[in-house]
């Protein structure tokens, strides 16, 4: 009887709870009960920092294709990010060229510079401004838009598609508004990537769109517009929450960002930035065998959620995981994840926000302060980072 | 059985290795600094990055299909006895092996 004694039911944990303030329930869960039947969110949560590796290490237990879930009907396609085994590495190879160091050191850092200068050009020294809206989401956008080969859509589609997106792949309440505007999205979208398809047909570059209608087996072009917004759903809130979570880490920490300036360790910054707050908070895997966890019975069927949130912030593997701190000797964060759907972007992130836009931002606004930390806003239980960021340039 | 790394700035460590573990998931696993192994050995990540000792560079034996690919995303130079340590396994010919570590994985 023991040995299929389910793992224990809450039922007084809220999506509201978890959407405001999710750290203080995943330390309770962490020593309490690291795997718990979360009522609220119909799945089991896994809060250990071992059992999220685990879970996403082993995909032929723990598959990412969940018919359950909202995201088909978003994106009105079966994604990469929810395919398993010969058919998601085949779609995913097919976008890496345009993801890979040497694609980025030679075409994307140098554009990502250009941008950042730009951008950075746009912002009134000695003002308070949103960083948040004005500097890291719409960088986020441009660069994505290139990287991805429709840089003819503008910062604003760009967010907006990412939004529609983001919003129906989460609407697990099946409500009809959120797939109306991701509807929307997916008419506007399509329009623009079928011009965009015919013009790198014609005029090949080194963009993900191009090298994956230029393949010479290419997947098919529904998979590739598919993934494209994928890419586009997911490409824009991860860097945008991460380098304004760094940000607002330095500006709270500022022993740590004189020492970050005087040794050059923006990389650590960044890893450190997406293991306090990780970006993706949250994973679903759907369970295809009954499996055993901390000597409890998950069931065939059921669905189990990894918290890298919690897991980043596991005692096991860090000294004061509730404090943003650079100089950590360790930091085995699964902010990118781990296994076959590790982040796709992962190299991007670090070569543009963690490796230029940081050191670029401080070099430019030397004297940036944060008027009032508390006025900075934290929200989000599956994607998770400041919603808005009011800081002084000086 | 168990292998030597070296890390780039010279320091050894030492390691036992079960066989058919791989070198990546053992070096994690004894918190051998220089190996990362971000994506579990999925080859996704390329941050388990290592270079097989020339010695031993035969009995390795060369890349597997596709991670000539992720090499390309490692950090640190490329060189023909660059693998990525989540695809080589342990067996008895393996023996005593000596891995050199790069500078950098991310």
């Amino acid at each position: 009887m023991l040995d299929h004694q389910l793992a224990p039911l809450d039922e007084g944990i809220t999506i509201d709870q978890l959407t405001v303030a999710p750290y203080p329930i995943y330390r309770r869960l962490r020593a309490e009960a690291p795997v718990l039947r979360v009522k609220s969110v119909g799945r089991t949560f896994l809060t250990k920092a071992a059992d999220c590796k685990w879970v996403k290490d082993t995909p032929e237990i723990f598959s990412s294709d969940d018919p359950n879930t909202p995201m088909k009907r978003a994106f009105l396609a079966h994604t990469l990010m929810r395919k398993d085994g010969k058919e998601h590495l085949a779609e995913r190879m097919a976008m890496a060229p345009a993801l890979m160091p040497k694609t980025i050191q030679e075409v994307w850092a140098p554009l990502y510079r250009q941008f950042a200068d730009e951008y950075l050009d746009r912002l009134p020294a000695g003002e308070v401004v949103d960083l948040h809206r004005d500097l890291s989401a719409p960088i986020a956008a441009r660069i994505l838009a290139h990287i991805l080969g429709i840089p003819e859509a503008t910062d604003e589609q760009m967010i907006f598609w990412s939004q529609a997106l983001i919003d129906g792949a989460g609407n697990f309440g099946w409500l009809p508004g959120p797939f109306e505007i991701s509807d929307r999205a997916n008419a506007e979208m399509d329009q623009l990537l079928g011009k965009a398809i015919a013009r790198v047909r014609a005029e090949p570059d080194r963009s993900a769109l191009s090298v994956m209608v230029n393949a010479e087996n290419p997947i098919a072009e529904s998979q590739i517009i598919a993934n494209i917004k994928i890419a586009i759903g997911g490409g824009i809130n991860e860097p945008r929450d991460a380098l304004s979570t760094i940000v607002y880490g330095f500006l709270t920490e500022p022993g740590q960002l004189e020492e970050v300036r005087r040794t050059a360790k923006w990389g650590a910054a960044f890893e450190e930035g997406i293991r306090w707050v990780a970006p993706i908070q949250a994973s679903s895997r759907l369970v295809m065998e009954d499996v055993e966890i901390r000597g409890f019975h998950i069931p065939k069927g059921d669905t189990v959620m990894t918290l890298q949130a919690s897991a980043n912030h596991d005692e096991e593997l860090f000294d004061h995981p509730e404090r943003f701190d650079v100089f950590r000797a360790k930091n085995p964060h699964q902010a990118f994840g781990s296994g076959p759907h590790h982040c796709g972007g992962a190299h991007i992130a670090r070569r543009t926000v963690g490796a230029i836009m940081l050191e670029a931002l401080f070099e430019r606004f030397p004297n940036m302060s944060l008027p009032d930390p508390e006025a900075v806003l934290w929200r989000g239980f599956g994607f998770r980072g400041p919603i808005n960021l009011p800081v002084r340039l000086g | 059985m168990n292998i030597t790394f070296i890390a780039a700035d010279g320091t050894e460590t030492r390691i036992e290795v079960a066989e058919g573990e791989s070198i990546m998931r053992a070096a994690v696993q004894n918190d051998v600094d220089g190996i990362i192994g971000e994506c579990g050995g999925s080859m996704m990540c390329a941050t388990c990055h290592c270079y097989v000792d020339d010695a031993w560079a035969d009995a390795v034996g060369p890349q597997e299909d596709g991670e000539s690919d992720l090499l390309d995303c490692a950090a640190s130079e490329v060189k023909p006895t660059s693998r990525l340590s989540c695809q080589i396994r342990m067996r008895p010919e393996l023996d005593g092996l000596t891995i050199h570590l790069p500078e950098a994985q991310l």
